[in-house]
């Protein structure tokens, strides 16, 4: 039905054709050979056969600095200007499933209640996602744990299956139908083509090693919050931020007002901010809710694991395994789960 | 069969004198390393029980200076009725000069705790082997012969030690901790002389200012600025980084090129005849970037205008927290 094929050798021409009306963002390397998501010039940067990259693509839509509005003093009149990049037309291409569910995630938080941020809003609408299956999940993949699947298409407008030399071509979302609609030069898909998409798919699901119940986990958590257990988990954590920044799920930021009182000129940023750091909650009478490592290690996995759950009722993780591959002391999140499953059963004993 | 054998028998001596120290009482608990639940990793643990100690384990991949965990002191080194613990700490030749230089700045006790010194045989570069593998996932790495073996699901590769070792680690001469009488047991060296020719700088030396600046900023581009390799560096151990400073803002906090570079080169000067050369700083940055440049030049400027090498002698202070007459001042506007 809406599935067409692409060959490889043709991606050039559909980026460049899509490059006409959208911006393309998708996977490049960085000057220190990081895999990370950026807008491409040209279309033999992107990559597409990679396990993950190290920035996930969130830093598309809110980047690790963004100005909210730049001002300059003039006479008696403050000029105001907006950002210029709202209303740009984008294509996430090649993005893997559990990065894209992580963006519908995030419109939990940026359009909770009756303040939304316009800004992510604006940006997500004008937005559309080219999603790329994962045939070879890595071992720290944990995304069917979390209600999540390496071939996973709720969250894309369309999305491709690597079949060896072609993609299958499969739009999702009337965004992603009428795109495709416009590629009159996709080829027709056999039975043969659909058919090894779905092994693909089930032979990516039937190799993720990791398995996580996370409902058990996620209630453990919730009855948890002193328990000991606390201390020895979070000993080895240095308490950097790599978890949080590289983590597709994070969406903290702070606000800063940068000026220059010789120019008159100054501008409004927001920028990606962590609760490992200890400045994090620094209230400004002095106080820190926060202020010992634990309590902010806690709080990265509670925030996960029990706050979006009951705020959301979604769990605030995507299984993408970054924190697991990235963490500079190996302070695996699988680990902490082992620890914490360890919990319930001492209770059960005691109860029995 | 050099390297395996070199790691088998540092594992054995630490098992053997942490078994020693936990048996006579001499320590309460013990930091070393565990084996990474991901090939490229190492993990620090804290083990208090004799049974324990197979636990322990060494590769070269144990990047962490564990000097970090007791400054400050983390909660498990503390009992509420005993206060501070006595602790047995893992100690390569750059964990050992942490120790020694962070006694010299007053942050530790060297008589609260053990020195487990090992002869370090080199930690591998991760970031190089990462870049080298590509996008294929590494599922195992092993050390055979003078050779690491990275495996995954359909390759397998060989890549020299010597080649893919830190940059810092080729160069290091306090392969083992520097020995002070009482605290050290285990191999350790005696008044280590360090006879260093900085030849592996003399590359980032002899480039222009301009040239200097374009390596730089492609170095750093890529930052992030979670500060793990603040975090992971035991001389950083301010309650209040200069650059978390918010009242009033000092820095610039995005990660702008200009930010990202003030940071660095402030963070370095901080470090100036401070850094013991571990090089955990590099190891543990997710963005791969190596500022082994940096802190090669810093030693080299300590040891050349002032003759010093950190954590080498617990009683010469650093040439930052000394005055010497002597000094040379030729920055100082001279009247005629």
């Amino acid at each position: 039905m809406g599935e067409k094929l692409l060959n490889k050798s043709d991606i050039g021409k559909l980026i460049n054709e899509l490059g006409k009306e959208y911006s393309i963002y998708a996977a490049t390397n960085d000057k220190q050979g990081n895999i990370i998501f950026d807008k491409i010039e040209k279309a033999e940067d992107i990559l597409l056969d990679y396990l993950n990259s190290k920035i996930p693509p969130k830093s598309v839509l809110f980047p690790k600095v963004e100005t909210l509005f730049e001002y300059e003093i003039k006479d008696d009149d403050i000029e105001i200007t907006n950002p210029k990049d709202l209303y740009e037309k984008r294509i996430i291409f090649g993005i893997r499933p559990c990065d894209a569910y992580s963006f519908q995630l995030f419109e939990n938080f940026f359009g909770y209640g009756q303040f939304k941020d316009e800004l992510f809003k604006t940006k997500k609408e004008n937005t559309i996602l080219f999603g790329i299956g994962c045939n070879l999940p890595r071992q720290t993949c944990f995304c069917t744990s979390v209600e999540g699947h390496p071939h996973k298409k709720d969250d894309v407008d369309v999305f491709l299956v690597d079949l060896g030399d072609k993609y299958l071509v499969e739009s999702i979302s009337e965004k992603g139908k009428n795109i495709v609609q416009k590629l009159s030069w996709l080829s027709n898909t056999t039975e043969a083509d659909i058919q090894k998409a779905k092994e693909l798919s089930k032979l990516a699901e039937e190799s993720m090693s990791t398995k996580i119940d996370i409902k058990k986990v996620i209630k453990i958590f919730q009855e948890n919050f002193d328990n000991p257990i606390w201390d020895d988990i979070s000993m080895s954590c240095i308490g950097c931020g790599s978890c949080t920044l590289l983590c597709p799920t994070c969406h903290c930021f702070d606000v800063i007002d940068e000026n220059d009182p010789m120019s008159k000129k100054g501008r409004r940023i927001r920028l990606w901010d962590t609760c490992q750091s200890s400045i994090y909650t620094l209230e400004t009478s002095g106080h820190n809710p926060r202020p010992n490592k634990v309590q902010r290690f806690r709080n990265r996995i509670l925030h996960k694991f029990c706050y979006y759950p009951t705020n959301y009722d979604l769990i605030g993780c995507v299984g993408c395994g970054r924190c697991i591959n990235i963490c500079p002391v190996n302070n695996d999140l699988r680990n902490i789960f082992n620890s914490i499953l360890k919990i319930e059963k001492k209770e059960e004993v005691k109860v029995v | 069969m050099v390297i395996e054998e070199e790691n088998q028998n540092i594992e054995q001596l630490i098992r053997e004198l942490a078994r020693k120290l936990l048996e006579e009482k001499q320590v309460d608990v013990i930091i070393g390393y565990a084996k990474g639940t991901v090939p490229l990793s190492s993990a620090p643990i804290v083990i208090d029980k004799v049974e324990d100690v197979d636990k322990l384990i060494w590769n070269n991949l144990c990047y962490i200076n564990l000097a970090k965990y007791l400054v400050p002191r983390i909660p498990q080194f503390t009992d509420p009725e005993k206060g501070d613990l006595k602790v047995g700490i893992v100690s390569k030749g750059c964990v050992g000069r942490a120790l020694i230089h962070l006694s010299v700045e007053q942050q530790l006790d060297l008589n609260n705790i053990k020195i487990i010194g090992i002869p370090c045989n080199g930690i591998i570069n991760r970031k190089k082997i990462e870049k080298e593998i590509g996008e294929r996932e590494i599922l195992e790495l092993s050390v055979s012969g003078d050779n690491i073996v990275v495996k995954g699901r359909d390759f397998e590769q060989t890549l020299p030690f010597d080649e893919y070792e830190n940059e810092l680690c080729k160069v290091c001469k306090v392969k083992s901790p520097p020995t002070i009488a009482d605290i050290c047991i285990g191999e350790c060296l005696e008044n280590p002389v360090i006879m260093d020719d900085f030849t592996d700088v003399a590359d980032f030396d002899s480039k222009t200012p301009d040239e200097k600046w374009e390596y730089v900023k492609s170095l750093l581009e890529p930052c992030t600025r979670c500060y793990a390799c603040r975090e992971a560096c035991p001389m950083c151990y301010c309650n209040l980084c200069f650059v978390d400073q918010n009242k009033p803002v000092w820095f610039g906090k995005t990660t702008e090129l200009s930010d990202i570079i003030i940071f660095h080169l402030i963070r370095a000067l901080h470090m100036a005849g401070r850094c013991v050369a571990c090089g955990a700083c590099s190891s543990v940055c997710p963005m791969g970037i190596d500022l082994t440049f940096i802190t090669r030049s810093l030693e080299k400027i300590a040891k050349e205008r002032y003759g010093f090498t950190s954590g080498i002698d617990p009683k010469t202070l650093p040439p930052m927290m000394a005055f010497d007459m002597d000094d040379e001042q030729e920055f100082m506007l001279e009247e005629d």
